[in-house]
């Protein structure tokens, strides 16, 4: 039953799955406050590897330094992108048209615009193929536990996931801008009755979201060894994917939905070949939409 | 043909664990004018979708002319001839008046897209027969060829009425028709319910103006946390000493409801 | 009178005048981009009537248009199928495959179903790429027959022009047809608030489902045409890059306008081609107009309602009682 080679790709599944998980954050964070898709998300992420790749290629600096500095491009791309591609639609303030089904649906136009503005520049300027990674900072040595065999990128994925995932609950949980954001999620215009200034709230939620999906960018980079402009759109979509098999408004329905779908793939992958894998999260997709529109773990929200 | 077109028997609704509708039953007679009150929450709206097929029953039943209701589609209960408007008017917006009451008389019509391919005029020229007739019913024939975005919140409210007109419906269920409308503007609306009902259509509508309640409505029913308290002529409801407290004793006691009572 | 004036010139303007003049600068090429803009034409209207006119944002048309095209590149490769039977028998397929994926998803609003489209898509584009066996995967279809008629005349880049130009005017036609009839402010009702038009007896599943139905069927058209046209078809061809093509043609055009769509098209296929010195920055072209166009121009260059609007004063039509029409016939 505990077939070594089966338990392997249960392993390879959650460290895919935990990328997932940090992208899906991002969007359920961005979701809940502003009931908006955001689908430059993944572009977001294909920053993170890139700022890590120029930052190793100019000055060669220790990975921790790396990270801050995919966090920082993150940060930055996060708040660009809000300004940007989703501010301008707020012009109004009255509750009827912010959930409007225009307004709703020129941001989802508008991000999609930004996110191929940015995957085409990108393409331009690095080129569409696939970037080495410097040997010095991949993280595929591995390391053997028992008769299983991890790269120590696994680790660093387990690690970092989980320090910030913890991180960010704290952060909701016991810090004022985390109630912010908890506040606006709940009811934006009651919370701008209570005196949360809503703008400064949405900036940092992007900010927030961003800086996961770069740093899970930067670190998919360091593990698989290459990167390229394009790589953003499939794990943004498995990342959705798993926010919606989640029900929309629940980070951690997300991140548990992330890993299940982490794992699936991987299983498939092994079973089949490579190209049907990324068939599962979309099977998925639709199989979650059709029969369980409020998520599989209930709760979701039910007329969007 | 019976008297009674609509009867709503035991009927509830239940949301998780609340009850928005407590086994609520009444009805409605042909060519009768009742009006629907009660405090805010008590589950007015709630029992104008449930009839509507806009939520689900979850006990009881209605029928509508001896037609069984409670299970049926919020089209198909339009198309058996209940009209309805809403609480917060729901006027398309960006579509011109025609075309906004254009929609009843397809609802009721059909809307076949073969026809529309293949067809002769004849189904084109009924649809706009039927929208024309509604606007005229309504007055609203002059502005037909404009943006409904652009009507004055009056004018939209005989617009929606206007629309469900057009579905040619044989009871009109109306949410609120006078809200928001200032005096004059009230007595002129009720004329025209009233002479819509002179004209052999049945009615039901919920309104929180008590004089216009009072004055239009042959019977009335009386609604507090999802049930019914009380079921009568306006006269007699008036002093029903279960409603006087329904009213007083809730928290939205700042209309001139006492003051009619 | 005007109306056939200006549909007279229109039709005299695509079958003489343009070919004349690309003729006289010299042919071939020319031809072959006007033929593309032909069957791109084709299919935003037909993702304007999903999108546009009902509602449904669509993130998927690619895959229908793949589908038409591969019903079509198989069916003449393998069957030997001429192309008067390839063309109504892909738009039936895709027609039919469109209507059964509709059918689950009709009860999803909004953003659910656009990204339900958007997963539709991807497994159709990913099913064409691994399904080796069936579609050569990777590979694609190559000599597929160009459109010819035995006999009379041999494929050629003015006679696919004339061909799919002929295709795209019926298509013109037909949808225009539905979108300016009753049937059209059926499914527009659909889009404005689609629980009130329930309400008000109009059967909104039904709708939807027919809407969907009669789109992919001119998707699959366009995929035939594409893939008779062009010779070979790959999964490339169909990825969520066309998909966004497409929308962001609709967008531009207007959302909702049948004009729009056809002007969107010309616009976003020809701007990368008078940009050929940066042709290679096709899609950061179209990403920019995009959202320049969703910023500023919400309702597109030729949105929905100004264009009717202008469209029932000009032809003096609709609010004549005595003629009993409310939309133009």
């Amino acid at each position: 039953m505990f077939d070594i080679f089966f338990v392997q790709q249960l392993v390879n599944g959650l460290s895919v799955g935990f990328i997932y998980a940090l992208m899906a954050i991002g969007f359920t964070l961005i979701f809940g406050v502003l009931n908006v898709v955001n689908f430059a998300h993944g572009e977001v992420y294909m920053i993170g590897s890139f700022a890590g790749l120029m930052s190793i290629t100019a000055f060669a600096p220790p990975l921790f330094v790396v990270i801050l500095v995919a966090l920082a491009f993150g940060a930055l791309a996060g708040f660009g992108l809000e300004r940007i591609a989703f501010r301008p639609f707020r012009r109004f303030r009255d509750e009827a048209s912010l959930k409007s089904k225009a307004v709703r649906e020129a941001t989802l136009l508008s991000s999609l615009a930004i996110s191929i503005i940015v995957r085409e520049l990108a393409e331009k300027i690095f080129g569409s193929n696939m970037q080495a990674i410097p040997q010095e900072y991949l993280l595929l040595t591995p390391v053997q536990i028992g008769p299983l065999t991890f790269a120590n990128g696994q680790f660093l994925i387990f690690g970092l996931s989980i320090a910030m995932l913890g991180g960010l609950q704290w952060l909701l949980k016991r810090t004022r801008i985390g109630l912010a954001i908890r506040a606006v999620a709940n009811n934006p215009m009651g919370a701008s009755y209570v005196g949360i200034n809503t703008e400064r709230t949405i900036i940092a939620t992007f900010i927030i979201g961003s800086t996961l999906g770069a740093v899970a960018g930067l670190v998919v980079g360091l593990y698989q060894g290459a990167i390229f402009p394009a790589m953003g759109f499939a794990p943004g979509v498995k990342a959705f994917v798993a926010m919606v098999m989640g029900g929309l408004s629940s980070i951690g329905g997300a991140v548990v939905c992330a890993l299940i779908l982490g794992v699936s793939e991987a299983v498939t992958t092994s079973f089949f070949a490579q190209g049907w894998g990324d068939l599962v999260a979309y099977v998925f997709l639709v199989i979650t939409l059709v029969f369980f529109p409020t998520g599989l773990f209930g709760g979701g929200r039910e007329r969007v | 043909m019976s008297t009674t077109i609509l009867e709503i028997r035991n009927v509830s609704r239940r949301f998780g664990g609340l009850l928005a509708v407590d086994d609520f039953s009444g009805s409605v007679g042909r060519g009768e004018r009742v009006g629907l009150i009660g405090p805010n929450g008590a589950g007015k709206t709630t029992l104008f979708n449930l009839i509507t097929g806009f939520t689900p029953v979850s006990s009881g039943f209605i029928r509508f002319d001896d037609v069984e209701l409670t299970h049926l589609k919020s089209f198909q209960v339009a198309r058996l001839g209940i009209a309805r408007t809403f609480q917060n008017l729901r006027v398309m917006p960006n579509l011109s008046v025609f075309d906004n009451v254009s929609i009843g008389a397809l609802g009721e019509l059909g809307h076949s897209p073969l026809a529309a391919l293949f067809g002769r005029r004849e189904q084109a020229k009924a649809v706009s027969q039927r929208t024309w007739e509604a606007l005229e019913r309504a007055g609203l024939q002059a502005q037909a060829g404009e943006l409904a975005a652009n009507l004055s919140y009056g004018k939209r409210k005989y617009l929606e009425i206007a629309r469900a007109l057009a579905l040619s419906p044989r009871l009109l269920i109306l949410d609120e028709p006078a809200a928001g409308l200032n005096d004059t503007e009230t007595a002129q609306l009720a004329e025209f319910i009233r002479k819509l009902s002179n004209e052999g259509l049945s009615l039901l509508l919920v309104e929180h103006d008590m004089n216009f309640v009072m004055n239009l409505c042959e019977r009335v029913m009386v609604m507090a946390s999802g049930r019914k308290i009380a079921d009568g002529t306006p006269h007699d409801v008036s002093r029903d000493p279960a409603v006087l407290e329904a009213y007083l004793g809730s928290e939205e006691s700042d209309d001139p409801e006492e003051a009619a009572a | 009178m005007r109306r056939n004036i200006a549909v007279g010139i229109l039709l005299l303007l695509v079958f003489v005048a343009l070919p004349g003049l690309l003729s006289a600068v010299g042919g071939g090429y020319w031809f072959r981009v006007t033929t593309t803009i032909g069957v791109f034409a084709i299919l935003t209207m037909s993702a304007n009537l999903v999108t546009g006119t009902t509602g449904l944002m669509s993130l998927g048309h690619a895959g229908f248009y793949g589908i038409g095209a591969y019903t079509a590149a198989l069916l003449a490769t393998k069957l030997h199928w001429p192309f008067l039977l390839t063309l109504p028998a892909a738009g039936l397929v895709t027609a039919a495959f469109g209507i059964l994926l509709a059918l689950p998803t009709t009860r999803l609003i909004g953003i659910h179903f656009a990204v339900a489209t958007l997963g539709l898509g991807e497994i159709i584009h990913l099913t064409l790429l691994n399904w080796v066996g069936f579609t050569r995967g990777p590979m694609g279809i190559s000599a597929i027959p160009g459109i010819s008629l035995e006999g009379l005349f041999p494929a050629s880049d003015i006679g696919h022009y004339y061909a799919v130009a002929i295709i795209a005017v019926a298509s013109a036609l037909v949808l225009g047809r539905l979108t300016h009839s009753y049937y059209g402010n059926a499914l527009r009702a659909v889009r404005e608030d689609d629980q009130c038009a329930a309400a008000m007896g109009l059967d909104v599943v039904r709708l939807k489902i027919q809407s969907f139905g009669f789109a992919c069927f001119f998707a699959g058209v366009a995929g035939a045409l594409w893939a008779h046209t062009t010779g070979y078809i790959s999964p490339a061809d169909f990825r969520f890059s066309e998909s966004i093509l497409v929308l962001a043609m609709i967008v531009v055009g207007g959302l909702g306008s049948l004009p729009g769509a056809v002007l969107g098209a010309v616009i976003l296929l020809i701007l990368p081609e008078v940009l050929r010195p940066i042709g290679d920055y096709r899609m950061v072209v179209v990403g920019a107009v995009m959202f320049l166009c969703i910023l500023f121009l919400p309702r597109g260059l030729l949105g929905e309602t100004p264009v009717l609007a202008i469209l029932r004063r000009q032809f003096g039509l609709a609010w004549d009682r005595t003629k009993h029409l409310g939309w133009r016939q």
